[in-house]
């Protein structure tokens, strides 16, 4: 009764009599079953044993809503579905949190150069080669001293398009010196 | 790591009652809701003129696509409450299509309140009395809703409390001595779009499992 072919459907029958061995087997194949269905879905093999585990804690709290006269598969897929947009919810929602904004990713970089133990004119030379407004963005911001508020004033642009001009200047500059 | 959890799983597991069908609990909301109205009936009594009103074909009308809407939603209700809609996903649709036939019902009943009947006195009053009224039977539905699995539940949530404001409804029109169509629609129907939404807003904070 507990063979790896036997009906899912009555495998929850006898589960929900009682029969331990019935239901060992019943999520054992749901297991099985869904494991693939998980790994098409999610990155890393970890994620799909934690959702995996999710889901069959769920069937088993669950289980009394099915009556083992239906079939079992788009029972145990409804909730299978059901955790994974949770999980898939809470990930996004977790990765939009901990992202780093995109105004506030510029006004650290400038410090990030600063800290990196090298000075300005160290670097004067390779400044040099980026693009003539980047060169003049930061040698105005990192030799003068300007914030990108005065450069953006000084130079006819508006705040955000100087900051953004920064991010790229620094961004090439990066490339340059780790070459 | 799955072995562990599944031995820990299977050590629980007792003998466990299935669910009832969802068109027997889909039942037993309905008889409960009636037991209610007749209750409601009979302590403060209904209309004086309902008898007359029957004879008014949009009146019956209405009284029946309110009927409607309550078998729609209580076995909608009670199919969203199973994790897969216990497989008949097409009848959780149900009250759609009540609800249109209480638009098409009300359309023609204005159309037919000619010349219109005086706007009562009252007005916002009437959602109160509705919404007051379907407090109970909506909190006995998210009582029995939570022990079920829905992996519906924003939807669940917002057809139990239309089901619970339709048995309001219904009990104020057949209680109010009321025959402006325009009253009805603006205070007694409307505040169902509201409604629905609240019950999406519950079924998260309630149904969720």
């Amino acid at each position: 009764m507990t063979g790896k072919n036997d009906n899912l459907e009555v495998l929850m029958q006898l589960a929900l009599k009682g029969d331990q061995r019935a239901y060992a087997s019943l999520l054992q194949q749901t297991s099985h079953l869904l494991r693939p269905y998980l790994a098409r879905r999610l990155n890393s093999a970890g994620e799909v044993d934690d959702l995996l585990q999710e889901i069959l804690i769920s069937i088993h709290k669950a289980r009394h809503t099915y009556d083992g006269n239906r079939p079992y598969k788009p029972w145990a897929y409804a909730i299978a579905k059901f955790r994974l947009s949770d999980f898939l919810r809470a990930h996004y929602a977790d990765q939009l949190y901990h992202a780093v904004d995109f105004d506030e990713l510029e006004e650290m970089l400038p410090e990030d150069v600063t800290e990196t133990g090298f000075s300005y004119e160290s670097i004067h030379a390779e400044v040099q080669k980026l693009p003539e407004k980047q060169a003049a963005i930061l040698a105005m911001m990192h030799q003068d001293g300007y914030t990108a508020k005065e450069v953006a004033a000084k130079m006819e642009m508006n705040e955000s398009a100087v900051k953004v001009a920064a991010h790229r200047a620094y961004k090439l500059l990066r490339k340059m010196l780790e070459r | 790591m799955i072995d562990n959890l599944i031995d820990s799983l299977i050590a629980d597991a007792v003998e466990l009652k299935p669910a009832p069908h969802p068109f027997t609990l889909s039942l037993q909301w309905l008889g409960v809701a009636a037991i209610y109205l007749a209750l409601s009936f009979a302590l403060f009594g209904q209309r004086p003129d309902l008898a007359a009103q029957f004879h008014q074909p949009w009146f019956t009308a209405e009284i029946a696509a309110l009927l409607c809407i309550l078998v729609a939603t209580s076995l909608s209700a009670a199919l969203l409450v199973f994790p897969d809609l216990h497989q008949l996903r097409g009848f959780a649709f149900a009250p759609l299509a009540a609800f249109v036939l209480l638009i098409v019902v009300l359309f023609f009943a204005w159309q037919a309140d000619t010349p219109p009947a005086l706007l009562p006195v009252h007005s916002f009053e009437c959602t109160i009395s509705i919404a007051l009224f379907s407090l109970l039977p909506a909190g006995g539905m998210f009582f029995v809703m939570h022990h079920f699995a829905s992996t519906h539940y924003r939807w669940a949530g917002s057809v139990a409390l239309l089901f619970a404001f339709s048995v309001g409804a219904l009990w104020l029109r057949l209680f109010e001595v009321n025959n402006s169509i325009v009253h009805v629609i603006e205070w007694h129907y409307l505040p169902m779009l509201a409604i629905g939404v609240t019950g999406m807003w519950l079924g998260k904070k309630i149904l969720k499992w």
